[in-house]
């Protein structure tokens, strides 16, 4: 038996209301269809701008699986170019990050301006009338920014960004207004994370209030046994379709949870953090003005927003999905600190403990889980994956914004991910880099 | 596994009771710990100098039984070896890590565990239902390279040394890590402890496949 299924004759029949054939998290000629109809066939997350401040600045990421630099250039304008060599495919840049106002190709040198444009070839004497260097410039990629998210696509049919994902990206209003005047600056260091599933394994649980109680039991048992009740994530105990929590269709594949309900203070129900003690009292002594709402914004913001397809905004957190193989995705967790003129710097080296928290305790199990996912969805005579909860106990409402809302551990972030999915898989958009 | 565990073989140890309450708040991480702790990483870079006779024996045994007592798994035992103020750090960022790319007061790391994040460590990985360690990780620590390294730190020890560590769960493959280590000792209630422990990944920048055990 193989361990990979060719595709089925199509799509027809893999996502049903309320379930999904298992074949979709294992089967490679889909994943390879998903690395250019999903990732870059619509608006995908690349970079944040605080990753590239200055002009000529650049990040090396994927799209999909695609090698892809974002760059600035001496102008300080965005670029999204394809890591391939025009000349015989090399890539460019094999560089992470830095800083370059241009890319000189290893191989044979050819030479590209940050903006794509080739600058020079060697020995151009060994080229003819037909050489058009206009035309031989870095593929480009779409991108757009809002707020410093830059995303991008191969897509050109698709909406401008703001159209296409605006009830998310006002969701993420929200998200990033928690101290007026902020900017959110992401930290280099990150927590990166190999998990040997299917990536939407990971998307999946982004908005899947019904498993923390359960998925999480380590952490809040140690938590329990250690600090008694009162710290975080006590709310995912119990019943928890009877408390506060709300999941919602945030739109075009975009899920939010919403947990803020639940939280009376957020500094009260943070997590433990090293250093917490030493930095209240510091923060509390030099700025009693701000002290108190300054502690609050040290903690998570109580909100998971899930921007179809790769990122996933959760407590402080932006986690990005990389997906590698059909089996295998690395997520990476880039911390982000909050910078102001009137907060304290003090807060963001809380922020740091406070952001290495689950990665430590949580994820883990979580991630432990998805392998095992996938390792009983290799069942070749098991089809379905059950997503139907609540979708029929009358429990969703119109609700904020007049988006589809539910009880937390509705599974309407799962119907919702797969209606989208299946649109843009299904959709024949032509996929061109400019 | 406890039956092997009392103190007259393997030393002595907490039981995971005293560590449920042992240090529930977190007062000592300050400015001035942060301070220390980049005058360490200017110090680490230093030659260091072949421990004495003396020296392997407190100091190389030392961190040669916290080897023993991970690879036992026996953490309660190990948190004894570690002083009041004590900091277990594995940076998230290559090599011998630059300041402007792993200083812990403004990076997140892959651990920085005071002494309660340590209990909380410990306690987690002791509730047996963390599904990244069902099954649980066993892991072989081999360290080599023992050197002094120079501190202006009174009453301070600073031993570099390199390491390989093999963990095993089962039905996952064999992960390696390798690297080097920086213990600092210093002398608490008439014996050394360990007061700080800097574990730098050869590999730390890359992702990595559960690093919920200790290294
Ligand atoms: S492949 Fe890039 S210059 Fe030849
Ligand atoms: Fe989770």
């Amino acid at each position: 038996m193989t361990r990979y299924q060719s595709i089925p004759t199509g799509l027809d029949g893999l996502v049903e209301e309320g379930r999904v054939h298992r074949s979709l998290y294992t089967d490679r000629a889909i994943f390879e269809r998903e690395m250019t109809h999903l990732f870059g066939g619509t608006w995908t997350y690349l970079a944040h701008e605080s990753e590239l401040p200055e002009p000529d600045d650049f990040v090396q990421r994927r799209l999909g699986l695609r090698r892809v630099i974002v760059t600035r250039d001496g102008e300080g304008r965005l670029h999204g170019l394809l890591n391939r060599c025009t000349h015989r495919g090399a890539t460019v840049c094999r560089q992470a990050e830095g800083k370059a106002k241009r890319f000189t190709c290893p191989y044979h040198n050819w030479s590209f301006a940050n903006s794509g444009e080739l600058r020079s070839v060697p020995l151009p004497r060994g080229y003819g009338p037909s050489f058009d260097r206009a035309k031989l410039g870095l593929g480009k990629i779409r991108v757009e920014s809002y707020r410093g998210f830059v995303f991008g696509t191969l897509n050109q049919s698709l909406p401008p960004l703001q159209d296409h994902y605006g009830t998310a990206l006002s969701i993420l209003d929200e998200w990033l207004d928690r101290w007026p005047g902020a900017e959110i600056k992401l930290r280099r260091r990150t927590h990166r994370l190999i998990c040997n599933g299917n990536w939407k394994l990971i998307y999946d649980n982004a908005a899947d209030g019904y498993h923390p109680g359960f998925s999480h039991a380590s952490l809040l048992r140690m938590r329990k046994a250690r600090y008694g009740g009162g710290v975080d994530m006590q709310w995912t105990l119990g019943d928890v379709d009877a408390g506060l929590q709300t999941v919602a269709d945030a739109r075009n594949g975009c899920t939010f949870i919403d947990q803020r309900a639940e939280i009376a203070r957020y500094w009260d129900q943070a997590a433990p953090m090293p250093g917490e003690e030493a930095y209240a009292a510091q923060i509390r002594a030099r700025y009693p003005e701000v002290a108190e709402r300054a502690l609050d914004v040290v903690v998570g913001s109580g909100m998971n927003l899930n921007i179809f397809p790769n990122l996933l905004v959760i407590g402080n957190q932006l986690q990005v999905i990389e997906p590698l193989d059909v089996d295998r995705t690395d997520l990476i967790w880039y911390a982000t600190a909050l910078e102001a003129p009137n907060l304290p710097p003090e807060v963001n080296t809380l922020r740091m403990r406070l952001q290495e928290d689950f990665p430590s305790f949580g994820e883990p199990d979580d991630l432990a889980n998805f392998e095992e996912c996938q390792a009983g969805l290799s069942i070749p005579e098991m089809d379905w994956v059950h997503v139907g909860r609540h979708m029929d106990t009358g429990a969703e409402y119109d609700g904020p914004r007049g988006l589809t809302t539910g009880p937390v551990s509705d599974e309407l972030p799962m119907r919702v991910f797969w209606t989208e999915w299946l649109k843009r898989m299904q959709s024949d958009d032509e996929m061109r880099a400019l | 596994m406890d039956d092997f565990l009392d103190d007259g073989i393997m030393g002595a140890g907490f039981t995971l009771e005293q560590i449920l309450t042992d240090a529930v708040t977190s007062p000592y991480l300050d400015d001035s710990y942060y301070d220390l702790l980049r005058q360490d990483m200017a110090e680490w870079e230093a030659m260091g100098q072949p421990l004495s006779e003396a020296e392997r024996a407190s100091h190389e045994a030392l961190i040669l039984q916290e080897n023993w007592l991970l690879d036992r798994r026996a953490y309660e035992k190990w948190l004894h070896l570690y002083s009041a103020r004590c900091l277990y750090w594995i940076p998230a960022a290559d090599g011998l890590p630059a300041p402007e790319v792993a200083d812990p007061q403004h990076q997140v790391t892959i651990a920085f565990d005071d002494r309660r994040r340590l209990g909380d460590r410990i306690v987690w990985l002791r509730t047996g239902v963390a599904s990244a360690q069902i099954p649980v990780s066993h892991t072989a620590h081999l360290s080599s390279g023992f050197v002094r390294v120079p501190t202006v730190r009174e009453g301070e020890v600073k031993i570099r040394s390199s390491f390989l560590c093999h963990e095993i769960r089962a039905g996952h493959p064999v992960q390696v890590l390798s690297g080097w280590m920086g213990h600092v000792l210093v002398e608490e209630e008439g014996s050394w402890k360990i007061g700080r422990k800097l574990v730098c990944l050869l590999d730390a920048g890359r992702a990595h496949h559960n690093l919920t055990f200790l290294v």
